[in-house]
């Protein structure tokens, strides 16, 4: 049986007969190609493929072993060259994407378990020396000594406008701390240090809340790929669906994982006029955080209406049309001090420039 | 020794072990072990990893062993090709 491991072959697919072979194991497992991959492996005994993985940043996807060669070690020799490729790119933290059935064969592998959106949904691991564990323990050292039946807010703030200063003060006054939480992923117009600095400038003076970055684990590429998507990209059943499965991932883990270790009882979150995922994961919030069977406290969750000028939400998106379209003096409106005079800085320079040549959602 | 990279040695294959080796913060080395046999051999996994830490003068390192049932000769072969590999100047 061991033996047979050397009769295997391994390369990266890249031909069209090669790629169609994958697709079609992975939809007899009952599985989807995941796209943007930046590395197919695939193991072949002769001409036959008998099992596949990818790598698509640093998420292991994809990964499916042909019935009858189960049980002979063809998943572990994927995984272990999948995580070998990944390392040699330099990468220290890897996730694995799975169904919740078959997460458990990935945790004999090493890979330790995040969440899940259910027995018979998906499930989101790690591999690796600086786990979640870890993330939290940095967290807690910063919020050590903060009071407990905390609040929670995340936003991306690209950039930080006087919708999301309304929603944090808002927040903020119906709970004893209340941390905001940064997307850290750098896919947005605005850099992250710029995005996060602005949230810490604009709230300043609010005594009761603690910026923090987001890290992998709060709408990253990990736990959230298609919130990077752009509109276009998101279109049809079948990625709204997607958008959910995410969702719902990183929901699971805020509550199982973020939550108890912050003592965070309540999220809050503004309603979302604009955007499709956004509005997703607002809805998903609602329902899975507040549900009595999930994973981790229950908690509470509160939308608030959009903050409205001029008979229009404020949001960060209304901000980059408005640099797009090159009307500052209407910005200027919505939002704080310390953003607009960032943006009249010469930093700003370069990606107001890019904001005009761009029709990212980000 | 000096760690410049992450380099990797071994396989998640049955009577293998993978062992994963990257620059640290330092000062010493920290590492973590995992086993599928670990209330048995635990304890000689990690005094076989201090030994071969201690011997290759490694430094400012951290160190993850993925065992999967592998020997003791298997475990000392992989620690020394992972260090070795990522201390290479290349």
């Amino acid at each position: 049986m061991g033996g047979e491991a050397f009769g295997w072959e391994e390369k990266t697919l890249a031909g069209r007969a090669e790629l169609a072979a994958r697709a079609a194991l992975l939809h007899s497992r009952g599985l989807t190609e995941p796209g943007d991959e930046d590395l197919i492996l695939g193991l072949f005994d002769g001409e036959q493929l008998v099992a596949t993985g990818a790598l698509v940043g640093s998420v292991l996807e994809g990964i499916a072993v042909a019935e009858g060669v189960e049980g002979e070690g063809a998943a572990v020799t994927i995984v272990s060259s999948l995580i070998k490729q990944a390392v040699g790119r330099g990468m220290r933290q890897l996730f694995l994407f799975t169904t919740s059935q078959e997460a458990g064969r990935f945790e004999t592998m090493g890979f330790s378990f995040l969440a899940s959106t259910g027995s018979k949904g998906v499930a989101l691991l790690e591999w690796g020396m600086n786990g979640i564990e870890r993330w939290l323990a940095g967290l807690k050292t910063r919020t050590h000594g903060k009071p407990g039946n905390a609040a929670a807010v995340v936003v991306n703030c690209n950039p930080f406008t006087l919708g999301h200063r309304a929603l944090i003060e808002y927040a903020a006054s119906k709970a004893p701390w209340l941390y905001v939480f940064v997307v850290e992923e750098d896919r947005s117009l605005f850099p992250f240090k710029v995005r996060i600095d602005l949230v810490r400038r604009g709230t300043a003076d609010l005594r009761n809340v603690t910026v923090l970055e987001g890290g992998p684990y709060i709408i990253s590429s990990a736990t959230f790929p298609t919130y990077f998507i752009r509109p276009a990209a998101v279109g049809g059943d079948a990625s709204a669906r997607a958008v959910e499965l995410h969702a719902a991932l990183d929901l699971a883990l805020f509550r199982r994982h973020i939550a108890p270790a912050l003592c965070i009882t309540d999220r809050f979150v503004g309603t979302e006029p604009y955007c499709a995922t956004t509005s997703i994961y607002n809805r998903m919030m609602e329902e899975l955080l507040q549900d009595r069977d999930g994973d981790g406290p229950v908690l509470r969750v509160h939308e608030m209406p959009r903050l409205e000028k001029n008979g229009e939400p404020v949001s960060a998106s209304k901000v980059r049309a408005l640099i797009r379209g090159g009307d500052l003096d209407t910005v200027k409106e919505l939002v704080p001090r310390a953003t607009w005079e960032w943006l009249r800085s010469r930093e700003a320079a370069p990606i107001l420039e890019k904001i005009r040549n761009s029709d990212s959602r980000h | 020794m000096e760690i410049t990279k992450s380099a990797m040695a071994g396989s998640l294959e049955s009577s293998d072990v993978l062992v994963t080796v990257a620059p640290g913060p330092g000062p010493g080395v920290e590492f973590k072990v995992e086993s599928i046999v670990i209330k048995q051999f635990g304890k000689r996994i990690r005094s076989v990893t201090e030994e071969v830490i201690a011997a290759t003068g490694v430094q400012n390192a951290t160190i993850q062993v993925q065992d999967r049932g592998a020997l003791e000769c298997t475990l000392r072969a992989r620690l020394e090709t992972a260090i070795a590999r990522a201390a290479e100047s290349a």
